[in-house]
């Protein structure tokens, strides 16, 4: 069995899900530099045999001594786990498959149980068909792993078109598996052999479901239900056929409802309170401004910071994950955001967003991602050409600071000092920043507009100065193309995904990872940050969204029901709420508190590209590559959803699905002339703005 | 490439396999190899196609590059394929011949002193970004930027069947009286009941209606081209097009009864405008648009002294505009080409008819295309030639006569030399075109002859001969139509009767009629509105109008104005040779980036 590197977590992973059989959600494996790191009990002797193997596979000598000597394992006991190791692999996964049976046998049984599940009652009907797709997967293999290719490929082509539409581009991957050989080595197959599928079904599904497999003695059936299927038991009335597929379409079929049953802190954090009174000090201290305003701002104002000054139940403690002081140049900041939202525009389904669209001209097919800054003074681009570019979009130009013997001669105590150290002579209204060697696929700026970070295929995240206009770090840590990468709301942190199927953690002061959350079965195409930086989210090929702990590393919520990768994601204002968006052109609309979903919003025919929530709440947009914006009334359709019958029954509630109701929460829709929207980002005054290149 | 991979068959066959091996020096690969082979790297292929296709959904792109399998490669620890890179889209040629289909590049050789003797390629232009409305509180601003509110599409259909367009209204109420109480009503109290009121023009859009129409017959000849230039290329006008078509339509009944040539002039001008406006369809104003049009065509006076002024050219002019109508909006339903046809024709058989009108209908016709040249044209050459002889011949007569008869004369000559070119053989002999084409046989033989020995055109010449290849490019697929459609009287009560219906099933149609041509109707309360203001960017003449917007709440947002460029555009001159290029919409109008600033105040 070999490891390449990027198998190596989630190696570690089934092993160590092999070991816990009771933690189901144990699917992570955290870089814990909170402390359990080589204790006994968690590392054991497999994961380390796999540790050296791959060390001394990659001929790092040092280190693997280094290990040896830490862990002290004797020589000989770790000869023996490799075997183990080496042995159990072969036997527990692959040799599964192994079956002396006669091919046309899984045909029979296939066609067995495809008529019990037509002919069984409705109710039951739709969770028992949910069984079909993974036995088909696994029958193939068998049959593949027992040299049987021709059977195989005829069995593929007969029953292929019966599977759900949106397994078919999967079932393609797997159909190109045409010998035993294949098998090795390819991550869907990885998936497969080395994770259990889970279905969801009632209790009395799965009686019916018992009862089939011992009347008919269907051996084969039995076997790939027992060996690769897992299933999730509940309570109460099966689930209809909406209510079925909604869930369903994940690679590892449906969200175990165990994973989500730990409780997560949505809430956001208290706005700190020294920075109320630096507020006012400031304002006072500001001339001109001082003199006639107060009297008309304080009262104005107060409602809105009384509201932060209640502390928020679902918050999380301030202290559960620590995070930078605030320097004056944050609070002046927190000043101007405070002025600017107090002149915000109220919107509702009567006083809808106005929308600026910035067109990308002349480079058609080049653009890869377009990033807004937080305050919307600035716009990134990232180009297939390894280039990124920065727009200022207001009237100040873009311009970097002096060279170090002119700094020098600046007085530092002067008012201005922050103005004095730039240099006029810079001032352009877009730089361009060279440094990586492939397609830049994402940039994200910091809160206070001096730093961004840009991903790449290069495998690098780079972090640039925004001041002098070059590239500060370089993290390398990712082995493939990085797909995205997102500062934290309140900066020092950030968060990256890639091709390596792992999300990572990153503080700006450290050049290795703080975190690597592993458990997607695919890319990971998407992150984002909880507007409380306690949780990223991570959407993926895998075609499941995930929430993870910052502070313990842990999955805590999986959520499945996209169709089709992940592309876009983004968090309420509120941080109580999650939209994702996919290539299955479908909007989905999560409950943090439950993991539940809510709203599945179609009206986009290609796949989804932006996601933004107005600073109030109210407005929901979502953009999408065929070109048009969409806006939805947020506050109905959260008013909507039942909320509080979520807390009562264990499983998801019913969906906004009726049609009607959907399309009365969808506010407008603006087409574009030939420009696929890209980014999406509500101003602090609730001004929509968009982006996208165009391709006439 | 569809049906391949409906049936998953997309595979190598072994012969390639044994192809390429012989290409890399392995000869006689054995079959089973061949197949372990080819089954190997059919996989290969295909998990390096599946990675690269991330890297193509990433790059937010809908086609797969060459970049994107180097990237794929590049994941998978495999060389990439240097120097195959090529940012353009490389098809795929198909070639087949006996029984065997090949799939191919096209590999063409270079000479490599051409590339290094060469002129450098043009620099690619910078990538820029611009900024524009896309919607100013909940509103999309019918700017070129943005798709036109109703596309040509929905208007085609709107126009072929207006009912799918209550169907839509009855949508709408219906959901919001759905929403509004959000208990289901019965769907059965939903009765559409039209009202009989003219619809209604925004304040911004009277405006325009107002600014837009007295520019076009105005004096002033900079803010003439500025208007037509508006109505060539503003999307969104639709609304307006039941208004401006019934003011071309009145404007021309009362400027031809009192001979004003100028404002006819403009209005077909205006005529012109319209129909190069991208995002207009106008079948639906035909009934107004073809009756103004070809009366400026054979009106028997167009102007107050037709000795000296120049009316030949405004019948030609709105001749070519009549074909281009034709051409765009010829339907088996109105049968707009065989009518006009017709018409032409019956004017031509008139014996009596004034020589202007005889030129429109001559001209007309002579536009619609060779094939309508050939059947209705040629036949009447002889009648036609009878009918000028005396106004040429004879010293008695008027002198407006003499010059209209020698218009004919080289219309005709003009119109017939590049078909006679084509369709009589070389030994031109002058009796025999004087005993097929009578009067006129000698002056066609001249200038068929004299045609013939000009292998280099003259520019003149040349102008007319591309506009008359340029027609019989348009009349070779209406050819057919326009025979059948001249058969008999049969086809005649077919055609009235299709038009009946045509009008009853679109009873909008006649609501826009009543309305007055010059006053726009229904000047709603006065609102609050600012007004974005037009500026020419030579700064000649700056003037104030107002965009064309769909609801009267557009404007109020901004305080910001939109400055438009529109200074040097050429007018449209009348007398260039028809192929005047259709104006570009995303060119002609500029938006400045920098005016755009974010304002939500």
């Amino acid at each position: 069995m070999e490891y390449s590197m990027n198998q190596l977590p989630q190696a570690i992973n089934s092993d160590a899900k092999t070991q816990s059989s009771e933690n189901q959600n144990s699917e992570v494996v955290s870089d814990n530099s909170g402390g359990q790191t080589l204790d006994s009990e968690n590392v054991d002797s497999n994961t380390l045999a796999a540790v050296l193997q791959f060390l001394q596979k990659h001929n790092l000598k040092g280190t693997a001594d280094a290990l040896k000597k830490e862990a002290r394992l004797k020589e000989d006991q770790l000869r023996d786990a490799q075997a183990l190791q080496v042995d159990s692999e072969a036997t527990n996964l692959l040799s599964s498959y192994k079956s002396e049976g006669d091919p046309n046998a899984y045909e029979k049984a296939y066609l067995s149980y495809r008529r019990f599940v037509e002919s069984s009652l409705d109710v039951y009907k739709h969770e028992l068909s949910l069984v079909l797709y993974p036995l088909f997967v696994h029958m193939y293999l068998e049959m593949i792993y027992n040299n049987h290719e021709n059977e195989a490929s005829k069995f593929m082509e007969r029953f292929s078109i019966d599977q759900e539409d949106y397994y078919q581009e999967d079932l393609k991957k797997v159909s190109f598996i045409t010998k035993k050989e294949h098998m090795k080595g390819s991550d869907l197959m990885e998936n497969f052999k080395s994770s259990q599928f889970t279905v969801r079904m009632s209790r009395d599904t799965y009686s019916v479901l018992k009862r089939f497999l011992q009347d008919k003695n269907q051996s084969i059936v039995m076997n790939v239900i027992q060996e690769h299927l897992y299933v999730d038991m509940y309570e109460g009335v099966p689930r209809n056929k909406a209510q079925v597929e909604s869930t369903a379409g994940a690679m590892e079929g449906e969200a175990n409802r165990q994973v989500n049953k730990t409780k997560i802190y949505y809430g956001l954090l208290k706005e700190p309170d020294i920075q109320l009174s630096v507020v006012e000090e400031e304002e006072d201290g500001e001339p001109g401004e001082g003199g006639e305003k107060p009297k008309k701002k304080k009262p104005k104002k107060d409602p809105l910071l009384n509201k932060k000054a209640k502390s928020d139940p679902n918050a999380p403690p301030a202290s559960r994950l620590p995070l930078p002081d605030l320097r004056d140049i944050d609070k002046l900041e927190k000043v101007r955001a405070l002025r600017e939202a107090s002149k915000r525009v109220a919107l509702g389904p009567d006083s809808l967003p106005s929308i600026c669209f910035y067109t990308m001209l002349n480079c058609a097919e080049t653009v890869t991602c377009v990033e807004f800054c937080e305050d919307s003074s600035l716009l990134a681009a990232g180009f297939s050409d390894s280039i990124l570019k920065v727009w200022s979009l207001v009237p100040q130009k873009l311009r970097a600071m002096k060279p170090a013997e002119q700094l020098a001669d600046i007085d530092k105590e002067a008012e201005d000092v922050l103005v004095r150290m730039m240099d006029d002579k810079t001032g352009e209204t877009m730089k361009v920043l060279y440094g990586h060697c492939g397609p830049v696929y994402s940039a994200s700026f910091s809160h206070d507009r001096t730093l961004l970070l840009s991903s790449s295929e290069d495998a690098t995240i780079r972090l640039w100065s925004l001041q002098t206009w070059t590239c500060l770090v370089v993290y390398k840590g990712h082995i493939y193309p990085v797909w995205d990468v997102r500062f934290s709301p309140h900066g020092y942190y950030f968060s990256s995904v890639g091709h390596d199927r792992t999300a990572r953690l990153w503080a700006t002061d450290h050049h290795q990872p703080l975190r690597i959350f592993a458990g997607h079965y695919s890319d990971v195409d998407v992150v984002q940050f909880h507007p409380n930086s306690n949780y990223v989210a991570t959407g993926s090929s895998d075609r499941s969204v995930r929430l993870w702990d910052c502070v313990s590393g842990n999955c805590v919520r999986l959520m499945t029901g996209h169709k089709g990768t992940v592309s876009a994601l983004c968090f309420s204002t509120d941080g109580r709420f999650l939209a994702s968006g996919g290539a299955d052109q479908k909007v989905l609309l999560w409950d943090l508190a439950h993991g539940h979903l809510l709203a599945d919003l179609p009206g986009h025919t290609m796949t989804i590209s932006s996601l933004a929530f107005s600073r109030d709440g109210t407005v929901f947009a979502t953009s999408s590559l065929d070109g048009s914006i969409q806006l939805w009334d947020f506050f109905r359709m959260t008013d909507e959803s039942s909320l509080e019958d979520v807390n009562i029954s264990g499983h998801n509630p019913d969906l906004l699905k009726r049609s009607n109701v959907i399309e009365s929460l969808r506010l407008a829709r603006y087409p574009t002339k030939a420009t696929p929207v890209m980014s999406l980002h509500f101003t602090r005054r609730n001004l929509l703005l968009a982006a996208g290149m165009f391709e006439g | 490439m569809s049906e391949y991979e409906a049936t998953g068959s997309l595979n190598l066959p072994t012969e390639s396999m044994k192809i390429m091996a012989e290409s890399v020096g392995v000869a006689g690969l054995s079959d089973s190899a061949a197949k372990e082979l080819a089954d190997e790297i059919n996989f290969r292929l295909k998990t390096v196609i599946q990675d690269a296709t991330k890297f193509m959904h990433h790059g937010k792109r809908k086609r797969l590059s060459t970049m994107d399998i180097d990237h794929a490669l590049k994941i998978k620890n495999i060389e990439p394929l240097y120097g195959f890179s090529n940012p353009d889209h490389i098809p795929f040629r198909f070639a087949s011949g006996g029984g065997r289909e090949l799939h191919f590049l096209e590999d063409k050789e270079l000479d490599i002193a051409d590339i290094i003797g060469g002129s450098l390629p043009k620099l690619p232009l910078d990538v820029a970004l611009r900024a524009h409305w896309l919607s100013i509180d909940g509103i999309q601003p019918a700017v070129p930027e943005n798709p036109p509110s109703l596309s040509k599409d929905q208007q085609r259909l709107e126009s072929s069947d207006p009912v799918s367009k209550l169907a839509k209204i009855g949508d709408k109420t219906q959901k919001k009286s759905t929403t509004l109480t959000a208990t289901n009503k019965p769907k059965t109290e939903t009765v559409q009941v039209k009202q009989l009121t003219a619809h209604e023009l925004s304040v911004e859009q009277q405006l325009y209606y107002k600014e837009i129409t007295e520019a076009c017959v105005g004096s002033d000849e900079a803010r003439r081209a500025e208007a037509f230039q508006s109505l060539a290329s503003d999307p969104g006008l639709h609304q307006m097009l039941p208004r401006l078509c019934t003011f071309i339509a009145e404007g021309v009944r009362v400027n031809v009864v009192q001979n004003n040539l100028a404002p006819l002039i403009y209005l077909m001008r205006m005529v012109k405008a319209l129909l190069s406006n991208q995002t207009l369809y106008l079948e639906k104003y035909l009934h107004e648009l073809v009756p103004a049009v070809t009366s400026c065509m054979v009106s028997k006076q167009l102007c107050l002294r037709p000795e000296v002024d120049n009316h030949w050219a405004l019948r030609d002019f709105s001749s070519r505009l009549i074909a281009q109508i034709c051409k765009n909006y010829h339907t088996t339903t109105n049968n707009c080409q065989t009518r006009v046809t017709r018409l032409f024709c019956r004017a031509l058989a008139n014996d009596k008819m004034p020589l202007a009108s005889f030129y429109g209908a001559l001209v007309g016709l002579s536009e619609l295309g060779t094939e309508v040249i050939k059947a209705f044209i040629i036949p009447k050459i002889r009648a036609i030639g009878e009918r000028i002889e005396p106004y040429l011949d004879g010293t008695g007569q008027a002198n407006a006569d003499r010059i209209a008869a020698s218009h004919i004369k080289q219309l005709t000559i003009k119109v017939m030399v590049p078909i006679l070119k084509v369709t009589r053989q070389p030994p031109d002999n002058v009796d025999d075109y004087r005993q097929e084409f009578g009067y006129l046989g000698p002056a066609l033989h001249g200038a068929v002859n004299r045609a013939r020995s000009q292998t280099t055109t003259t520019a003149s010449s040349g102008v007319i001969s591309s506009a008359a290849a340029g027609s019989l490019g348009l009349s070779a697929g209406r050819g057919t139509i326009v025979m059948g459609g001249a058969s008999g009287s049969a086809t005649t009560s077919r055609n009235q009767s299709s038009v009946v219906a045509n009008a009853a099933s679109n009873p909008t149609k006649y609501m826009f009629v009543t309305s007055r041509p010059s006053t726009p109707v229904q000047v709603t309360a006065p609102q609050t509105t600012q007004v974005v203001k037009l500026v020419s960017g030579a700064g000649q003449a700056s003037k104030q109008t107002v965009m064309a917007t769909n609801q009267p709440k557009y404007v109020m947002v901004n305080s910001s104005q939109i400055v438009r460029d529109v200074g040097n555009k050429a007018p449209i001159k009348m007398e260039g040779a028809e192929g005047t290029p259709e104006v570009k919409m995303e060119s002609s109008v500029v938006i400045k980036t920098e005016n755009i600033t974010i304002l939500d105040d």
